[in-house]
């Protein structure tokens, strides 16, 4: 009799929203945000910022493509500094003293390889990528009723070893979309910290739908905003502008 | 700089019941928002430590359990650590890893286990499956304290767990539990009685199924403590807890006390027991060889069996039996197995835990009642760790200074007082030590640069004269007719807010001095019940006497004077009265009575004579002492001879202190041992205010008249301060209705103070956050803004657009930080950076208006910026400084486009060569064309001089001086002559026309 009692409460649950399986809310964000299918087809993503620090704005651009090169240039003064910028092969930024280009260390090469299969988002295609997903439950953040599921990436190595790399997303119940991601902090002073995104402020891009709105910091930190002006998909880039300028070469060292 | 990159670095990465009376009634839950704490320590002497525990196989992590400031986790063998139980019970007891998965799972035991007079409790047994991520609780909830966790190294869902249980009073939850599902469930495997449970517990690694268990009887009252009885013992079993047997084989006759029990964990037949005896030549340590089956007694020096409640924890080293440490006053280490000791090096008395690193024992890490401590070199010389803010306050105070300071007395680390903001963070070296000893109210005179501040039982009471460097002991001495004077251990004063040198103090009777100490007059009778059975503090203890003066019990606890009535004083007893005067001392009226549903006695912990009327006060009860964890709070209005219960259900853990703001009688603030009640419609509802505020015992609380920030003393994690909570204020039904409701501001001041940090060495230190001190704007919004633009921009007061800003989204309070400056003036692109031309200009004082845009709605806020008088600019100052700015910025501006213009004419193929290389020798005098950002940088050209001067000028207090407005022309006909030569070069490009310019303005967008 119990079991057929619990057999009918397990039922009758799933048929309302509550039991959504992680699955369903990923879809469902999907839809909600332009289609799978649209998704699918992005190219490319350029997004200009501009950050306000103390009153000095700093202008940005971040552009991430399909075949996992990214960069975010920075404009000082009119003059452009790469940071963050891989070629599929090297990660690299632009140092502010020389101004010229150096190597990340191969750690967080490594690390960034891993990331590179995450265009246009983590969550699309998730099992050819090897990732899980798991429903954590139903979530009253700060008012607003989420789905808490966690993504488990790959592992990524830190000082040498491996370690887990998974975040915590918060899906708004009410529309699908992500409004704040946690992650615990793997490397360097923050070590063991959680790290914390807001996103809001979705918006229409070319029928896909976009957070224009950012918020990152430590968790009960004071977070620093960032907002997007304006974003351009499938931007047209020359390969060349990812490659690291190599000025060690082969000849060089004979 | 650097932080900016790290951060864009970052980002490319990421993809109402109420009780019907005619209050209102507001539910503040999820209406906190932006509302955060920010914690200021202080560090440095850290506070009490509970267990340790190292990671078995990485020795770069290891655990703190604290006793009142959560779990603490090093990641890099000690040097740092950061919290991760947050969001529980911050009294730890136990912190285990599963040997099996030691990375991933933690189980956290809760409430600490060395149980001293101030000690406070937990909540039950949590476990972590990701490494403290998150954590899921475990049952125990009324477990008070658990003292060990084992997991089977060869099977983790097998867990043992050694509950010490209630210390004030009977209870069955206590004993050792089992579970066999890795926690699920519990079966009781070990129990005595309701007075004794488990308080330390061992498990042979090579055979798990072999347990030792100390049984241990003890009791605590408010006015005594008792350790060991016949049923305290040592029990071992050899079938996973199935059976129990005592191993008392070479043990003292009669009653035992508290046991510590530690097995080597390179010979599982060597063991170790300290033990509490009746006989105390046979208390001390004693080794069995055999596994418990006999034992022999090696040493009872002072270092062994000093205060066992406190200090009994042995560890052996992992690799070497005989080498064997002992906590204690100060720690003991025995290289011969136990037969003699020498003291562990110099570090905070009270060592209550130590480990071993797991590949070498010259490496240690200690738990005492002031921190981590980490040796190099076996215990010899002892550092501390400097980033444990877990400094347990009694009682703190705050200022009206500029910043405002904070005063407060610690647990066991004397008495400070340090700023509330402080060039670069508050660290170690802005904090002042005002006494020593256990520390407890310390307090400002209000007009005079003096501090009060007090030692345990006001066996000292300092009276601190700051700018002279003198310092007299003031307390109360007996009077004729008044003989015995019985302080608490935490004796109360006070002072008035009529008579600056006016000062209270409380014994059981009430002192009065109006010359700031020096002459004192008693006013009261004993206020106390005066229980002669609660004054028999010289046989507490138990088999080890403990007459610390910590249990002294029947006096006065709390005292406050009217703020708006000198002749009301209100006085609150540890053993549970209030007592009320309406004509300064003269008569007292006992009011206790009057409250219906508290328990008779229940310490009268805080009284708050409020500042909405002279009947009006609220009074906090706290029952822990007697086992009653319930939380009490009350309020009057007329005397106390009525009382309401303003405590709704939702309210956990035993209340200490209320603090009332001075504007909205409904807004109180609530200090219990699980962190901090709001309520915003006089207690109707409570709402737990989490926003970096941990479930602390918050001891006091204190409202910063001048800033209406709310300050915390808590008892493990220091000061926490909750910025400007005006906003709670204005939260009405009305309010609450609106789509977005901007709080109204007061003027905001832009500062011109700034300093030097000197952060030299605070590398791994502890640094307080600083306070806000932009301008800020603050709304309310209903719900979370996810889908479409919301926008803020603010406007000067003829409507032009000077910022625009990335406002906040969350439902509740919204806090928006503005610089108060316009941006940074567009500069010449040069080979290099100009570093002058990030500087940022200020705005005018004046008015401003914030406009948020969301969706179709458009809302509009009008704020005020004045600005700091302390500079002592006039207000031509100011005009002269502005215009200056203004025309450098614009000359700035004016540059950069010249440049612009020459780089697009260098670069036309329409430009004859000649005029080119006229315009690149013309550029090359403003703006470096060559070199690097650092050692490599060139000689700085026009652009560079003019950057410069504009930073110098813009980053200055003060206004321009004759010397800076004297370069300024120079730079500045360096200029118009450059200009002139431009238009001279310009008119003779012929085909000006046909290259492609943006417009001055274009270019500056």
């Amino acid at each position: 009799m119990k079991k057929i009692l619990l057999f009918v409460l397990a039922v009758s649950a799933s048929i309302t929203v509550n039991s959504q399986t992680a699955d369903e809310i990923i879809t469902n964000y999907f839809e909600n945000t332009g289609g799978m299918e649209n998704w699918g087809k992005l190219e490319g993503i350029q997004m200009s910022a501009k950050v306000n620090q103390g009153g000095m704005e700093i202008p940005l651009e971040i552009t991430q493509l399909k075949n996992g090169n990214q960069m975010t240039v920075i404009n000082f003064q009119g003059l452009e500094l790469k940071q963050g910028v891989f070629d599929g092969e090297v990660l690299w930024n632009t140092n502010f003293q020389t101004q010229k280009a150096e190597k990340s260390d191969q750690e967080s090469t490594d690390n960034m390889k891993l990331e590179a299969k995450d265009f246009p988002d983590a969550f699309y295609n998730y099992r050819e990528k090897g990732y899980t997903v798991e429903l954590l439950g139903k979530e009253d953040l700060e008012g607003t009723e989420t789905f808490k599921i966690k993504l488990n990436k790959k592992p990524m190595t830190v000082d040498g070893k491996e370690v887990e790399n998974s975040s915590v997303y918060f899906f708004d119940a009410e529309n699908f979309v992500p409004i704040v991601i946690h992650s615990e902090i793997r490397r360097g002073p923050n070590k063991g910290m959680t790290s914390e995104i807001k996103l809001s402020d979705y918006q229409e891009v070319d029928g896909l739908y976009f957070p224009f709105s950012m918020i990152q910091g430590i968790k009960d930190g004071i977070g620093q905003p960032i907002t997007m002006e304006k974003i351009e998909l499938n931007p047209t880039l020359d390969a060349s502008a990812f490659k690291f300028p190599e000025e060690i070469t082969e000849e060089g060292n004979k | 700089m650097k932080k900016l990159i790290i951060l864009v670095l970052g980002l490319s990465m990421s993809p109402f019941i109420t009780d019907a009376q005619d209050k209102p009634s507001i539910d503040l839950k999820n209406l906190f928002g932006d509302l955060r704490a920010r914690h200021i320590g202080p560090a440095l002497m850290s506070g009490r430590i509970n267990d340790m525990e190292i990671h078995p196989t990485n020795n770069q992590i290891i655990y703190a359990g604290t006793a009142g400031g959560g779990v603490w986790k090093s990641n890099d063998a000690g040097t740092t650590f950061n919290p991760i139980f947050d969001d529980h019970s911050q009294s730890i007891g136990a912190v285990a890893l599963d040997p099996n998965d030691p990375d991933n799972v933690i189980y956290v035991g809760t409430g600490e286990t060395w149980t001293r007079n101030s000690v406070s409790y937990g909540d039950g047994l949590y476990k972590s499956t990701d490494g403290g991520s998150n954590w899921k609780k475990l049952g125990f909830e009324k477990s008070e304290r658990i003292a060990n966790i084992l997991v089977n190294p060869k099977n983790s869902n097998e867990v043992y767990v050694a509950v010490l249980g209630a210390l004030w009073s009977d209870s069955d939850e206590r004993g050792v539990f089992k579970s066999s599902d890795g926690g699920e469930t519990w079966n009781k495997i070990l129990y005595v009685n309701e007075k004794t449970g488990a308080a330390d517990m061992a498990m042979d690694p090579k055979d798990p199924s072999i347990l030792y268990v100390s049984m241990w009887e003890f009791r605590r009252t408010a006015w005594s403590f008792s350790s060991g009885g016949k049923n305290s013992a040592l029990y071992k079993s050899t079938d996973a807890g199935e059976t129990w047997d005592k191993i008392h084989n070479g043990f003292p006759d009669g009653q035992l006390g508290r046991l510590a029990i530690a097995l080597a964990p390179s010979d599982s037949n060597i063991l170790y027991t300290v033990i509490e005896a009746e006989d105390p030549k046979r208390k001390g340590l004693y080794r069995s060889d055999d596994a418990g089956a006999s034992w022999k007694q090696l040493n009872n020096d002072f270092g062994i069996t000093v205060r066992p409640f406190y200090f009994s924890r042995i560890t052996v080293d992992p690799r070497n039996p005989d080498v064997v440490v002992k906590g204690g006053l100060s720690g003991s280490i025995s290289k011969d197995g136990g037969k003699t000791f020498k003291s562990l090096g110099n570090m905070h008395s009270d060592i209550h835990d130590i480990v071993f690193d797991i590949d070498d024992s010259d490496r240690m890490y200690a738990g005492t009642d002031g921190g981590v401590y980490r040796s190099w070199n076996g215990g010899v010389t002892m550092e501390i760790v400097e980033n444990l803010p877990l400094s347990q306050f009694y009682h703190i105070s705050v200022d009206d200074a500029e910043p405002y300071n904070i005063y407060g007395g610690l647990q066991d680390n004397g008495s400070w007082y340090g700023p509330s903001s402080s060039s670069g963070g508050i660290s170690a070296g802005d904090w002042n030590s005002i006494g020593p000893g256990d520390g407890f109210r310390v307090l400002k005179h209000p007009t005079k640069n003096i501090i009060y501040s007090e030692m345990q039982g006001a066996q000292n009471v300092w009276r601190y004269d700051v700018d002279n460097k003198l310092v007299k002991t003031i307390q109360p001495l007996e009077q004729v007719g008044y003989e015995d004077l019985r302080f608490n251990w935490n004796a109360p004063m006070a002072i008035s807010a009529h008579q600056p040198d006016r000062f209270y103090m409380g014994s059981q009777f009430l002192h009065k001095s109006e010359d700031m100490g020096d002459t004192w007059e008693i006013i009261s009778p004993d206020l106390s019940t005066n229980d002669s059975t609660k004054q028999q503090q010289v046989d507490s203890g138990g088999l080890s006497m403990d007459n610390s003066g910590a249990e002294n019990h029947t006096t006065i606890f709390t005292i406050a004077e009217s703020p708006l009535d000198e002749n009301i004083i209100w006085v609150g007893t540890d053993d549970g009265n209030v007592q009320v005067t309406k004509d300064g001392g003269k008569n007292w009226q006992n009011v206790v009575s009057n409250i219906q549903g508290l328990p008779s006695n229940t310490w009268t912990y805080h009284i708050e004579a409020s500042v909405h009327g002279k009947g009006i006060a609220y009074a906090v009860f706290d029952g822990h002492n007697s086992g009653d964890m319930h939380p009490y709070a009350y309020k009057t209005t007329d005397f106390g001879m009525t009382w309401t219960n303003i405590i709704t259900d939702n309210v956990i853990g035993t209340s200490r202190n209320i603090q009332e703001d001075y504007e909205n009688e409904n807004l109180l603030f609530l200090g219990t041992e699980f962190g901090l009640y709001i309520t915003a419609d006089g207690g109707n509802h409570w709402e737990k205010f989490t926003k970096n505020v941990p479930p602390v015992a918050v001891h006091f609380i204190d409202l910063q008249k001048q800033t209406s920030d709310l300050v915390l003393g808590t008892h493990g994690r220091g000061i926490i301060i909750i910025e400007d909570i005006s906003p709670l204020r204005e939260i009405t039904t009305e309010v609450l209705k609106a789509k977005l409701h901007f709080f109204s501001s007061k003027p905001m001041k832009l500062s011109d103070q700034s300093g030097f940090s000197g952060s030299f060495g605070a590398e791994t230190q502890f640094v307080g956050e600083n306070a806000n001190k932009s301008p800020q704007i603050k709304y309310l919004l209903p719900k979370r803004h996810t889908f479409g633009k919301m926008s803020m921009e603010i406007r000067d007061s003829s409507g032009k657009v000077i910022s625009k800003l990335s406002p906040g989204k969350s439902k509740g309070i919204n806090i928006v930080n503005w610089s108060g400056n316009i941006k940074q003036p567009k500069i010449a692109k040069g080979k290099t950076l100009a570093f002058g031309g990030f500087a940022t200009p200020r705005v005018q004082a004046g008015l401003y208006t914030a406009v948020i845009t969301k969706g179709r709605e458009v809302y509009e806020h009008t704020f005020e910026i004045v600005n700091d008088e302390r500079s002592g600019l006039s207000l031509a100052d100011r005009n002269l400084k502005h215009d200056v700015i203004t025309k450098m910025y614009k000359m700035t501006e004016e540059l950069a486009y010249m440049v612009y213009q020459i780089d697009t004419f260098i670069e036309a193929p329409e430009t004859k060569s000649k005029l080119k290389s006229k315009l690149i020798e013309l550029k090359k005098t403003l703006v470096i064309t060559t070199g690097d950002n650092y050692v490599g940088s060139a000689e700085p050209e026009l652009r560079e001089k003019l950057a410069d001067l504009f930073s110098k000028i813009v980053q200055s207090y003060d206004k321009p001086s004759n010397s800076e407005l004297e370069y300024l022309s120079i730079v500045e006909n360096r200029y118009l002559k450059a200009k002139k030569d431009f238009d001279k070069i310009s008119k003779k490009i012929k085909s000006r026309k046909d290259i492609q310019l943006k417009t001055f303005g274009e270019f500056t967008e």
